[in-house]
C-alpha cells in the first residue's frame, strides 16, 4: 500500500508542479511573491519597532514568518478545488485505489515555495529585526520549520476536504484559517494571552508547537519542550491526515447517496 | 463465472430528491430510472439510445460505481457495485463525453502515467502500457504537449486511451463523440470497432442513431428512466415489422389500390418523386411489391427503417407529455 | 459621469449577487483581533487607534485593488469584455465608477473594526475631529478609485497580473505606514511612501482620532487628493495604452 500511494502521490505531484510553473516564473516568484512575504513578515516585525520593544520585534518578525509559511500552505484548498473543478473526481472515485494520495500529491507545491519563504524571512530578515542565530540554533529552527510545515500541510489537507464540497469557499476559507492561526497561535502574543476556549482550539493546530519552538530557539533556548514540541508537531499531523481522510470517504459516500460527484 | 453476462441490472431504480436548505425532509423529485432491467453479455457493444434526460448517464453512473440506486441490484464482471465496488473498479473503464476530467496543464503522456499509477501500474509495465495507447490512438507524436493545446478529437482519444489504462474487461463510454466534429467522430468510431475486435465488453450511451447502428451489437431505447426495449429478439422484430417500399411513376389509381392492401398503414410521398408505402409486416410488404410489378412499376426500392425511425415511433406519442 | 454611475450601479448589483468578492470584509475582524491582542498584550492603549485604522485601510486596499483586477477576468469568462471595448463607450470612467462602489463598501471594514474594538477588547475610541476625519476618509476613496484603474489596466495587459495583485498587498501596507506610522520606516523608504496616498491618509486618519490638534491638514487633506488624481491620470493613461495594443496584437478576448 505504502509504495502505492507513493506513487500515486508522486503522480499527483506533476499536476502540482504544473500548475505551478504556470503560476511563477523565477522573476516573478522573487520580484513578486518573495518581496511581498518579506513585506509581510517586515509589517509585523515593525509592529515591535512601534512598541518600541526589540524582545517584541524578535518575537514578531518569527511569528510572521511562520505566519506567511502558514498562508502559503494553506493555499492547498484553492488547489484542491482546481482538482474538482477540472472535472475528475467522478474519475478518481471509480480508480480501485484511495483518493487520499492524490489530494495529498496534488498541492506539494506550495511546500518548497513556504519553506523557501519562510526560510528566507528567519535567517535572512531575522537578522535585520535582531534575530541571531547561531549555526545550532538555526539548523535546529530549520528541521522544526519544516516540521511544521509539513505537519500544516496535513492540517491543510483536512481543512481543503471541507472545501472540496463548497469549492465557492475556497479562498474565504483558506483566508480566515490563516487569519485565526495567526491570531490564536502565538504569532503574535504568547497562546497565554487567550482564554482557555481559544488556548484549547489553538493546540489543535500545527503552527502553535511549532511558534513555540521558534520563540524558544530564537532566545537561544535550547531545552527539552523542542523536542516535545516536535513529537506534539507529527501527532497532530497524523491526527489530522485522519480527519481529512474520513471527511473525504464521507464526502464520496453523501457524493454516491445524493449524486453530488460530478459526472458532466 | 464466465456463464452470467458482464452487467446483470434488475429492477433497478434511482430517485432524486431536491434538498431545501434546512427543510426536515427532502422532496422526492426526479425518478431518473424505473425499475429497469438490463443484460449485457461479455464482448457485445451495447448501445443505449435515448433523448436528453433519458437516464443514460444516470445509468452509467451507477455501473460505474460513483452513484448508489435508489433500489434493485446490479452486478458488473460478477461483482455487485453497492457491497463490493472496489472489485467493480478494478475491472472497468470509463470514459465520458465533454471537455473534463483531464488535466490540463499535463501532458498526455504525464496524464496517463497519473491514471496509470492510479490503477496500480508502474515501472516498465506502465511506460509499455501508455507507449501502446500513444501509439495505437495516434498520439505518439503529441505525447509530449500539454493536452490543454489539444484539439476536441486529440482529447476525445486521451480519454479514450486513459479509459483502457488498465486494461479492463467493460467499458462505460457516456456520450463519447458529444462534441465532436463529424471527421473526429467517425475516427472514434473506428477506434471503438477496434476494441470490438479485441472482444471488449462495451456499453455507449447516445442520441446519435447513426453512431449505434454502427458500431452497436444490440441496442436499448431509454427514455424516461425507462428501458423501452432490451431483447434483440424484440428489436429485430421491429425492424422488420416496419417496412418500406418505394416507387417511382405510380399512378392515381394504383395507389388508391395499394393502399387499401390490408396491412399498409400509410402512404407518403418523398421529395425525391417516389411514393412511399409503410407495410406493418412482411406479408403485406410483399402483397404491396406484387400489386405495384403487377401495375407495372418499374422503379422500385425497398428499405428496411433506421433506428432513428423506430426510435421516433417508439417514443413519438410519449415525447412533451411528460408531467413534471 | 454618466458612465461613472453606470459602472457604479452595475457594481452595485453584483456585489448583492457575489458575496465571495467580500472576502476581504470576511478577514477585518480577525485582522483587529490579531493587532489588538498585540496591543494590549504589550500595554499599550495609545496604539488603539493603529490597530483599529489599520485592518480597515488593508480592507480597503485590498478590497479595491482585487475587484478593479477581477472585472477583467470576469467580464473575460463571459465573453463580454470584447463587447465592451467595441462599444463606442469610455471604459475608464465605467470601470472607475466600478471601482468607487467597491471603495466605498469595503468602508464596511471600518465599522467591523471599530465593534470588534469596542464590544470584544472594550476599548473606547472617539473621533477628537470629526470633520477631519469625514474629509480624510473621502479622500481617501477618491484616491483609491482613482489609482485601482492601474491594476485594472494591467489585468487587461496580461493575465499574469494575478501575481502583481497579490504582491502589491503588504509591501504597500508597510509604505503607506497603515499600522506603523512611515516616520519609524529606515530613511531610505521616506521618498517612496511620500508619493503613496495611503501614508498620508492612515497619518491624519490617526490624528483625527487623537485629542491633540493635527499639524497643517488642509495641506495634508490636499496631498492625498492630489495623489490621487495622479493615480487616477496614470490609470487613465494606462488604460488608453493597454486598450490600444490589445487592439493591436487581438489580445482582447485572452490576454497576452
Ligand atoms: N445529481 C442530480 N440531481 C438531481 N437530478 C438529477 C441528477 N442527475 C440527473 N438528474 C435527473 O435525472 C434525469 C436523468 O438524467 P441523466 O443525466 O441520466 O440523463 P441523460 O440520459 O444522460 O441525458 P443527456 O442526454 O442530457 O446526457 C434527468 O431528469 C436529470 O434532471
Ligand atoms: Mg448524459
Amino acid at each position: 500500500m505504502v509504495s502505492t500511494w507513493w506513487r500515486v502521490g508522486r503522480a499527483s505531484a506533476a499536476n502540482a508542479f504544473a500548475d505551478l510553473v504556470v503560476i511563477y516564473t523565477p522573476a516573478s516568484w522573487v520580484f513578486g511573491w518573495l518581496v511581498r512575504v518579506l513585506a509581510q513578515v517586515a509589517f509585523y516585525a515593525l509592529i515591535g519597532t512601534l512598541l518600541e520593544s526589540p524582545a517584541q520585534q524578535r518575537f514578531l518578525l518569527v511569528g510572521g514568518a511562520v505566519t506567511v509559511m502558514v498562508t502559503e500552505v494553506l493555499l492547498v484548498c484553492a488547489s484542491t478545488a482546481w482538482e474538482r473543478q477540472a472535472g475528475t473526481l467522478p474519475l478518481l472515485v471509480v480508480a480501485p485505489v484511495s483518493m487520499v494520495p492524490v489530494f495529498l500529491g496534488r498541492s506539494v507545491q506550495w511546500i518548497p515555495s513556504a519553506l523557501a519563504t519562510s526560510s528566507i524571512a528567519l535567517f535572512a530578515l531575522g537578522p535585520v529585526f535582531g534575530v541571531g542565530w547561531t549555526v545550532g540554533t538555526a539548523l535546529l529552527a530549520w528541521a522544526v520549520l519544516v516540521l511544521t510545515c509539513l505537519a500544516t500541510y496535513l492540517f491543510g489537507f483536512a481543512v481543503s476536504m471541507l472545501v472540496l464540497g463548497f469549492i465557492e469557499l475556497r479562498n474565504l476559507v483558506g483566508a480566515v484559517v490563516t487569519a485565526i492561526t495567526t491570531a490564536i497561535s502565538g504569532a503574535v502574543v504568547p497562546v497565554d494571552f487567550w482564554p482557555a476556549g481559544v488556548r484549547f482550539v489553538a493546540h489543535l493546530l500545527p503552527a502553535t508547537y511549532g511558534l513555540d519552538a521558534l520563540h524558544r530557539l530564537s532566545r537561544e533556548e535550547i531545552t527539552f519542550t523542542i523536542l516535545s514540541n516536535a513529537g506534539l508537531l507529527v501527532l497532530v499531523g497524523v491526527g489530522w491526515l485522519g480527519i481529512g481522510a474520513s471527511l473525504l470517504a464521507a464526502l464520496v459516500g453523501l457524493g454516491r447517496r445524493r449524486g453530488t460527484l460530478e459526472f458532466p | 463465472m464466465t456463464e452470467s453476462p458482464c452487467i446483470e441490472i434488475e429492477g433497478l431504480t434511482r430517485t432524486f430528491s431536491h434538498r431545501i436548505f434546512l427543510a426536515r425532509r427532502p422532496i422526492t423529485g426526479t425518478i431518473a430510472l424505473d425499475h429497469v432491467n438490463l443484460i449485457v453479455e461479455y464482448g457485445e457493444v451495447h448501445g443505449l439510445l435515448g433523448p436528453n434526460g433519458a437516464g443514460k448517464t444516470t445509468l452509467c453512473k451507477i455501473l460505474a460505481t460513483i452513484l448508489l440506486p435508489t433500489a434493485g441490484t446490479v452486478t458488473v464482471c460478477g461483482s455487485d457495485v453497492v457491497t463490493d465496488p472496489r472489485a467493480v473498479r478494478r475491472r472497468i473503464g470509463i470514459v465520458l463525453g465533454g471537455d473534463r476530467g483531464l488535466y490540463g496543464r499535463l501532458t498526455a503522456r504525464q496524464n496517463l502515467r497519473h491514471w496509470g499509477a492510479l490503477y496500480g501500474l508502474h515501472g516498465t509495465a506502465l511506460r509499455s502500457r501508455i507507449d501502446e495507447l500513444t501509439e495505437r490512438f495516434g498520439l505518439t507524436t503529441r505525447q509530449h504537449d500539454r493536452v490543454e493545446t489539444f484539439s476536441r478529437g486529440m482529447k476525445q482519444r486521451v480519454h479514450l486511451a486513459r479509459g483502457l489504462i488498465a486494461d479492463p474487461e467493460l467499458l462505460l463510454l457516456d456520450e463519447p463523440t458529444d462534441g465532436l466534429d463529424p471527421v473526429a467522430a467517425t475516427e472514434f468510431r473506428a477506434l471503438v470497432g477496434q476494441l470490438r475486435a479485441e472482444g471488449r465488453t462495451i456499453l455507449l450511451t447516445t442520441h446519435n442513431m447513426a453512431e449505434a447502428e454502427q458500431v452497436c451489437d444490440r441496442v436499448s431505447f431509454i427514455d424516461n428512466g425507462t428501458i423501452l426495449d432490451a431483447d434483440p429478439a424484440t428489436l429485430s422484430a421491429l425492424v422488420s415489422r416496419y417496412e418500406r417500399i418505394d416507387a417511382l411513376g405510380v399512378t392515381e389509381p394504383t395507389r388508391a389500390r395499394v393502399s387499401t392492401i390490408a396491412g399498409v398503414e400509410r402512404v407518403e410521398d418523398l421529395p425525391d418523386g417516389y411514393v412511399r408505402f409503410h407495410a406493418t409486416d412482411r406479408p403485406a410488404a410483399t402483397a404491396v411489391l406484387r400489386a405495384l410489378v403487377d401495375a407495372e412499376v418499374t422503379r422500385i426500392r425497398n428499405s428496411e427503417p433506421s433506428l432513428e425511425e423506430i426510435y421516433l415511433h417508439l417514443m413519438g406519442g410519449q415525447r412533451g407529455m411528460r408531467v413534471d | 459621469m454618466r458612465l461613472l454611475l453606470t459602472g457604479a450601479a452595475y457594481q452595485l448589483r453584483l456585489l448583492r449577487r457575489s458575496p465571495g468578492d467580500l472576502i476581504a470584509l470576511a478577514t477585518t475582524p480577525l485582522l483587529t483581533v490579531v493587532f489588538l491582542a498585540v496591543v494590549e498584550h504589550n500595554g499599550r492603549p495609545d496604539l488603539a487607534v493603529n490597530a483599529v485604522l489599520a485592518p480597515a485601510l488593508i480592507a480597503l486596499w485590498g478590497m479595491s485593488l482585487l475587484i478593479a483586477g477581477d472585472m477583467i477576468d470576469a467580464e473575460r469568462a463571459t465573453g463580454t469584455f470584447e463587447v465592451l471595448v467595441a462599444t463606442p463607450a469610455r471604459l475608464w470612467p465605467l470601470f472607475t465608477g466600478r471601482v468607487l462602489v467597491v471603495t466605498v463598501v469595503s468602508l464596511l471594514g471600518l465599522v467591523e473594526s471599530w465593534l470588534v474594538a469596542t464590544v470584544v477588547f472594550g476599548v473606547p475610541l472617539r473621533v477628537a475631529h470629526p470633520g477631519l476625519f469625514a474629509v480624510t476618509l473621502l479622500a481617501t476613496v477618491l484616491a483609491m478609485s482613482g489609482h485601482a484603474g492601474v491594476m485594472t489596466s494591467l489585468f487587461v495587459l496580461s493575465r499574469s497580473a494575478r501575481i502583481f495583485q497579490n504582491s502589491l498587498s503588504f509591501p504597500f501596507y508597510v509604505l503607506g505606514g497603515v499600522l506603523v506610522p512611515v516616520a519609524l520606516l529606515p530613511a531610505f523608504l521616506r521618498p517612496v511612501s511620500t508619493v503613496v496616498f495611503l501614508s498620508w491618509s492612515a497619518d491624519l486618519l490617526r490624528d483625527s482620532l487623537r485629542p491633540a490638534a493635527p499639524d497643517s491638514p488642509v495641506l495634508r487633506v490636499g496631498m492625498v487628493l492630489g495623489l490621487g488624481a495622479a493615480g487616477a491620470a496614470l490609470s487613465w493613461w494606462l488604460l488608453s495604452v493597454v486598450l490600444r495594443r490589445a487592439r493591436r496584437t487581438g489580445s482582447i478576448a485572452l490576454g497576452g
